[in-house]
């Protein structure tokens, strides 16, 4: 009796190591839909980001037979806890791509359908970079671009133009230099993420950090550390060492000029009408050029952002397929454009009547240069579409720290990311 | 008695003999009642981890699907990245500032709380207090304390005559010493309490015995208090060593492994190539080289250890 109870005990023992060993692998077998649809969508900070909402809310209105449920992950940590879940077989049958360096990390793992048939409306931004070997694997619904944010009372004050919509950088510079030297401010802040240099050097040099050729940085990192050294922006070991942040600096009026995502207007406009930002008269205008060429509002701009967007989980239930298309197809046209538009979120498309949306929230800039500057651009993508381009970023990365906290000079840091990029990217 | 009866026999009888089996078995269910809870636990949580971790090492898987089986590619791969070898000695870097400036700090600062003062215990709890706070908090004020320009170290520095006082944080020089100052003054409460249980176990004779003597306050230390303190020694230079060599969080959060890579550790390298750039085959092997510093180390200070007591 009592051995029998022993092997007992140990089959136990082994089904439960075994059951610890492969759980997550199975997934219970889901049955047909007919008739009602229900889809999961993934999204973060629902309560402070109701872009998902809207969306959902919308295509159940449209479609009643297709309800859109909304499944919350932590904002900080979303790409691990989507990965893990995907990998477990327990992912949202909508995959919101939040960082576009994780699709070829899901498309290479078999986790995304092809999604080439969803008919995308004229002139939507970022498509490209959900494209896989000529196949589409999710579609943009929302697009930020770089924009330049400047304080008008600050310009005022200090006497000096107004960006026009034709400044290089060095126009950017002498006006952060004046406007510092007129003590009213300084005349820029820029923040220390990489990309507030080697987006704008990428996209307006027309290249891409895949050439692993990283010298056309080199003109950009100098003007930024001569702005440091003539104080007309607060150095980045400064900024770092006191934990700085965007909103602080250009919000409280710190600083004059902001170069930023177009995120950013949404949070100016909450943050002024909260009381948690001075209130000033403030502007947008496109990022400073490389030089004259693509200058005024007659030229397009060039400046860099990365898309969001929606993508499918290969394991749905083909009964949901269709559903989930129709959705993506929405989400990525000018009727949702619009509503994003109305909520300060910029889509990934955008129209007369979307911009006009945009810009009707009150406290959202009036002016032409502003509406140019949000609605048009040629938007390079940050973080090209490559199951390298994560590591590329963070050889960058260290680039970028070793620059600007002035520990290694501009050439050596260069040499030594294109070194590090032979070494460690061209493995494979 | 029975031992009686089966030597006299020669061989136990049939019905002895099932009962002792079934009294080994008895045991046995029991013993194995007391560790299984825990050892399943272990199993899930750490066994079958450690060992699939072992085999993702010689993969390559971005955690999707499955992993190609690639033998010891990604250990060549290792000895041959720039990287790697920068994180490999900045690990070896950090731990040898680290190690004897913690026993050095946390020895001190035992020995002047080891007396029956009045409000030692409060000198105690606040030489305790930096070990439990949080390390993003301890970052965010040491990395103002530290500010280049503006920062009360370097401002006390000029003012006692430092005309270039250190960058700190923002220099590739001066960065992981400023790491290190910061993990000690955070490590040093806990060991300090490890070594304070250490100095009550020393007899009071002994000290009493070398005053007689006429020893002096440092022969009393040297000849009395650090043989008596061999084993709380021994504990704390193998549970140091090893938390440095795996040393993570306060660096991600202080520098993130900058300025450029002068800061950067085998801990973050794993990190920054498994959860980061999703290759979490090359990652594996970088973390089995860590557990093999890691034992390696310690194997060496048991050996060293038992060769003294020899």
């Amino acid at each position: 009796m009592k051995r029998k109870f022993a092997a007992a005990t140990a089959v136990a023992v082994m089904a439960s190591l075994t059951l610890a060993g492969c759980s997550g692998e199975a997934e219970p077998a889901v049955t047909t839909e007919e008739g009602p649809v229900t889809l999961t969508l993934s999204g973060w900070s629902l309560a402070t980001t109701p872009e998902f909402q809207v969306l959902a809310d919308a295509f159940h209105e449209k479609n009643p037979d297709v309800t859109v449920e909304l499944k919350e992950y932590d904002s900080a940590e979303y790409n691990t806890l989507v990965t893990a879940d995907l990998a477990a077989g327990v992912g949202p049958d909508i995959i919101t791509q939040k960082e576009v360096k994780f699709v070829t990390t899901f498309q290479e793992g078999g986790q995304l359908l092809d999604v080439s048939d969803v008919e995308l409306p004229d002139g939507v931004g970022g498509a490209s970079s959900y494209e896989i070997d000529d196949k589409a694997y999710g579609v943009p619904y929302r697009q930020d671009r770089w924009v330049l944010f400047y304080n008008k009372a600050l310009f005022d004050t200090a006497g000096v133009d107004y960006p026009d919509g034709s400044w290089t950088w060095d126009d950017y510079a002498d006006a952060a230099a004046a406007i510092s030297e007129s003590g009213t401010a300084k005349g820029a802040y820029q923040h220390r993420w990489q990309s507030t240099v080697q987006g704008f050097a990428s996209a307006q040099e027309g290249t891409d950090v895949l050439s692993g050729e990283f010298g056309y940085f080199a003109d950009y990192y100098d003007r930024v550390l001569d702005m440091q050294d003539a104080g007309a922006q607060i150095d980045f070991n400064t900024s770092s060492a006191n934990q700085l942040t965007y909103q602080g600096e250009f919000g409280m009026q710190k600083a004059a000029m902001l170069p930023m995502g177009t995120w950013y207007t949404a949070t100016l406009i909450a943050q002024q009408a909260a009381g948690e930002a001075d209130t000033f008269e403030w502007g947008i205008a496109p990022i400073p050029q490389a030089d004259a060429k693509t200058t005024g509002t007659d030229n397009t701009p060039l400046t860099f952002g990365d898309p969001t967007g929606l993508s499918i989980n290969a394991g749905i239930d083909e009964g949901k397929v269709e559903a989930a298309k129709e959705f993506l197809a929405f989400a990525a046209s000018l009727e949702a454009a619009e509503l994003l538009a109305e909520i300060g979120i910029t889509p990934a498309v955008a129209d007369e009547t979307v911009t006009e949306a945009y810009f009707a929230v009150e406290g959202a800039p009036t002016d032409d240069l502003s509406k140019f500057a949000w609605s048009t651009g040629e938007v390079a993508p940050e973080n090209p579409t490559s199951n390298k381009t994560a590591t590329i970023q963070n050889i960058l990365l260290d680039m970028h720290t070793a620059i600007l906290s002035g520990s290694t000079p501009v050439e050596q840091a260069i040499k030594d990311a294109e070194a590090r990029f032979e070494n460690e990217v061209q493995v494979d | 008695m029975t031992t009686a009866a089966a030597t006299k026999a020669g061989r136990p009888e049939p019905s002895q003999r099932r009962r002792r089996s079934k009294l080994t078995l008895r045991n046995t269910l029991l013993g194995w009642s007391f560790i299984l809870p825990n050892f399943l636990g272990f199993a899930t949580l750490t066994l079958v981890p450690v060992v699939t971790l072992f085999y993702m090492s010689m993969t390559n898987w971005n955690v999707f699907g499955t992993a190609t089986w690639v033998g010891f590619a990604n250990f060549e791969r290792l000895i041959g990245d720039g990287s790697f070898r920068i994180s490999f000695w900045n690990t070896i870097y950090y731990a040898a500032l680290h190690i004897p400036l913690t026993i050095v700090a946390s020895l001190g600062l035992a020995l002047l709380l080891n007396n029956k003062l009045r409000g030692v215990a409060f000198f105690r709890t606040a030489a305790f207090l930096p070990y439990i706070t949080s390390i993003v908090a301890i970052a965010v004020v040491w990395n103002l304390l530290f500010s280049p320009d503006y920062g009360p170290i370097n401002q006390i520095l000029r003012a006692v005559g430092m005309a270039n006082p250190p960058g700190w944080l923002t220099s590739s020089d001066w960065a992981m010493p400023a790491v290190v100052i910061v993990s000690t003054w955070r490590d040093m409460g806990y060991y300090m309490i490890l070594f304070l249980a250490g100095l009550q176990t020393v007899p009071r004779e002994l000290y009493e015995a070398a005053r007689v003597d006429g020893a002096g306050a440092w022969q009393r230390f040297r000849n009395v208090t650090i043989p008596c303190l061999r084993p709380t020694m021994f504990f704390v230079t193998v549970m140091l060593t090893i938390n440095s060599f795996k040393i993570f969080d306060l660096i991600l959060v202080m520098t993130d492994g900058g300025p450029g890579q002068s800061t950067s550790v085998i801990s973050q390298f794993i990190y920054r190539k498994g959860f980061e750039e999703n290759q979490f085959g090359y990652a594996s092997s970088a973390a089995v080289v860590l557990f093999f510093l890691c034992i390696g180390v310690t194997i060496f200070q048991f050996i060293w250890n038992k060769r003294r007591n020899v």
